[in-house]
């Protein structure tokens, strides 16, 4: 009897004690978010008064379904995210497998791999842009002393040309950040799983496959669901090196949003949009969490 | 207790003070608000400075907003939806006023009875929605064509010699490399430029009962020309699908062009020998019409208005303020300080703006006068954004100009549906709709 009307006041204190991080949670997220799926379900035009603010149900989702340039943005979003990340994993566990090395030196390339991830994004897409920007620009110049184009490009005009130093630049900037998860991830594997190999004579090839990556599994998982959320919110890059264009087909759906939200004052479309980002994001985390069976910082992990 | 007592005291002269303050020979305070940097906003001060000493009763704050025009718009935007008095003048973009207008943000200026005859007739249209006028024109702006005259010494007449001229600059030994520069990227500048190709070749964007007709034979015979310099005629580079102003300027002001689009603004750098290239060596007119019947010369207007705030406490001295600044004194003033056009054709006979601009008055009156508003309606700016990514989807090649400017139809259309505009415009309280072109004449 003793022990449970003890453990009732427990739980009592230990409600009241995460009760101020919980209001501060349900202030700084649930309500904001809350506020935004209201504001979806009414015609919001800040700057048409004279519509009022009526509710008017999903008549804003409704129109989101209809929306050629919505759907657009989506797709631009996925090829975004899928061709980035594919390349930051290769690359990044290239340099991470490199950096878990034993060299000298090592402590210093460690920082020094860093370091395009330490640039503030608009800053490196603004050098991106610099470098493709003009007909007499370094990748143009570059490009045609090797012979690999007869004339310079007008890169930013072209689909298929702008998706290009948009990808680049997210990798550049990213891999590192991607790098440094893996090697986190590497350090965790105990080195005697491949002396143990080694021994039995499995090649450098079988120990990655059967040993190295199997165990990165979790550091991956995770390196996944940082850089997909990233790259599904994808805006100051793009906004900078492309704005979207040309015409809108490198537009991704945060730069429609912001285009809808803050530039054309649709109050009420725009947070029926930012709710369906927040609902795939949401979806794509649980997707992962589950579907690759992993589960994180869990006993069985 | 003695710790309190300073304290309270301090309190009591700072309520005092602030009384003083507010209570001071019951003088009305108005706020003024618009761009105010470097040379533009000594000017604005000093200008408000003389209006003070000729109105004792009326103090002027300066409330200094952003220069960008979108942030400024932005701000002014969620200011007037949460109903704020001030500030009590309001700069407003050329595109701005009936959108202000017909959220009712800003007062008619019917009961003051403006003299709306002595501007420009371009720059009232701008002004106009649903019959009556929202703002007074206090500068202009106006899209025009440079020309190297060392290349071509006389005007084009028509768009056809414009190309002929600058494709026989650009075979020629020292020729410069580009036949014309324009801002053709996706933003609003784009649409300055459309609309004068578009009003040379006698199109338009909306008619003047608010139809859309920007899918019409002429508009797509516009936006196909623009196509041509671009890859028929290969007079302008494919980099202008990425520039803005800047750009444009500095490729002409390098001798790298032998005709630019641009706005008057241009002419101050590119006079000074320092950094131009050109420097004596060019001249402006405006864009030539096409030749085709209904087709005339026509610039984009851009500029801006001082309207006043809707919830503004004092209307009156709001009123008599603008009348200050947009007289013509002021405005010669301001054109000598920092070279931009006044709104009043009369002074364009006066022998100190001669001086005060660095092209001679004659030419820059007549761009004026060809001066086209683009759309008066209070959807522009999302009207805008369609038809800027349509016109930059043609002229990418990822679209036809039929195709894209029937997609822009399209969604213009829906636009103007989903915003209740028809219902607007139709409304019983509302005066017929102006033509775009027409002057108002309800003024008085």
């Amino acid at each position: 009897m003793r022990k449970i009307s003890r453990l009732g006041y427990e739980a009592r204190l230990g409600w009241a004690l995460v009760g101020p991080a919980l209001s501060v949670i349900a202030l700084i997220a649930i309500f904001p978010l809350g506020w935004t799926v209201w504001e979806s379900l009414h015609l919001h035009e800040l700057r048409m008064p004279w519509l009022g603010q009526p509710f008017i149900g999903l008549a804003n989702y409704v129109e989101i379904a209809k929306d050629p340039r919505f759907w657009a943005a989506l797709a631009h979003t996925a090829f975004f995210t899928v061709v980035s990340i594919s390349l930051e994993l290769v690359i990044g566990l290239f340099l991470a497998l490199a950096m878990n090395r034993v060299f000298r030196g090592r402590g210093f390339v460690r920082a020094a791999v860093l370091v395009p991830w330490a640039i503030p994004t608009v800053v490196a897409a603004l050098l991106w842009r610099f470098i493709f920007e003009s007909q007499g620009g370094i990748a143009n110049a570059l490009l045609v002393d090797a012979h690999i184009l007869k004339q310079p490009l007008v890169w930013f005009i072209q689909t298929s040309t702008a998706w290009v130093p948009v990808i680049l630049a997210d990798v550049w900037k990213t891999t590192p950040f991607v790098a440094l998860l893996l090697l986190a991830g590497l350090q965790n594997i105990d080195l005697s799983l491949y002396e143990a190999a080694a021994v039995d004579g499995a090649n450098a090839w079988w120990q990655l496959r059967h040993i190295t990556l199997p165990l990165l599994k979790p550091a991956i998982l995770v390196t996944l669901i940082f850089r997909t959320l990233d790259g599904f919110r994808v805006f100051d890059l793009i906004y900078v090196l492309t704005g979207g264009g040309p015409g809108t087909s490198t537009e991704p759906v945060a730069l429609y949003t912001f285009n809808a939200l803050l530039q054309n004052l649709r109050f009420g479309y725009g947070s029926a949009l930012s709710v369906v980002i927040f609902a795939i994001t949401f979806g794509l985390a649980l997707i992962y969490v589950r579907g690759l069976g992993v589960r994180l910082g869990g006993e069985e992990a | 207790m003695t710790v309190w007592r300073p304290l309270l005291s301090l309190l009591g002269a700072a309520v005092i003070v602030g009384c003083a303050r507010t209570n001071k020979a019951h003088e009305t305070v108005l706020t003024f608000s618009g761009s105010a940097l470097g040379a533009e906003g000594t000017l604005v001060a000093k200008q408000l400075k003389r209006f003070m000493q000729l109105h004792p009763d009326i103090r002027v704050e300066l409330q200094r907003t952003p220069d960008d025009a979108s942030q400024r718009h932005q701000l002014y935007v969620q200011w007037l939806n949460a109903r704020v008095g001030n500030p009590d003048i309001l700069q407003l973009d050329a595109i701005w006023t009936p959108e202000f207008a017909a959220a009712g943000w800003v007062l008619p200026l019917t009961r003051f009875s403006p003299a709306s005859s002595e501007f420009f007739p371009a720059t009232i249209a701008a002004n106009t929605w649903a019959g009556q006028l929202y703002a007074l024109p206090w500068f202009a702006d106006v899209g025009l064509l440079y020309r190297r005259t060392d290349f071509v010494p006389k005007e084009p007449r028509s768009l056809g010699e414009l190309v002929t001229d600058a494709r026989q600059a650009m075979a020629r030994a020292a020729g410069p490399r580009f036949g014309i520069v324009w801002q053709g990227a996706r933003y609003e500048g784009l649409i300055t430029g459309f609309v004068e190709y578009l009003g040379a070749f006698g199109g338009k964007i909306l008619d003047d009962s608010g139809r859309v007709v920007v899918n019409r034979p002429e508009a797509v015979r516009a936006l196909q020309f623009m196509r041509d310099e671009l890859y028929s005629w290969h007079i302008a580079p494919l980099d202008v699908l990425t520039w803005h102003e800047e750009e444009a300027r500095y490729a002409f002001q390098n001798g790298t062009a032998v005709f630019m689009r641009n706005w008057p603004y241009a002419v101050g750098a590119m006079s000074d020998k320092t950094q131009s290239r050109v420097a004596g060596k060019f001249a402006v007119s405006p864009m030539p019409a096409s030749g085709e019947p209904n087709g005339h010369s026509t610039a984009a207007l851009g500029g801006s208005q001082l309207a006043i705030n809707a919830y503004s406490e004092s209307p009156d001295a709001a009123y008599r303020l603008i009348e200050y600044l947009t007289a013509p004194d002021q405005m010669l003033e301001r054109a000598q300080a920092v070279g931009q056009y006044p709104t009043r054709p009369a002074l364009y006979r006066d022998s100190r703006l001669r001086n005060a601009i660095a092209i001679p008055p004659d030419d820059a009156r007549r761009a004026i006068e060809s001066a086209t508003p683009r759309p008066v309606t209070p959807i522009y700016t999302e009207l805008s954004e369609i038809l800027q990514i349509e016109l930059h989807r043609a002229l990418v090649r990822q679209a036809e100009p039929q195709d894209a400017l029937n997609s822009a139809a399209e969604r213009i259309n829906a636009l103007i549906e989903r915003t209740g505009m028809r219902k607007l415009m139709s409304a019983p309280h509302n005066a017929p709709v102006p033509a775009a072109t027409s002057t108002p004449s309800r003024t008085e």
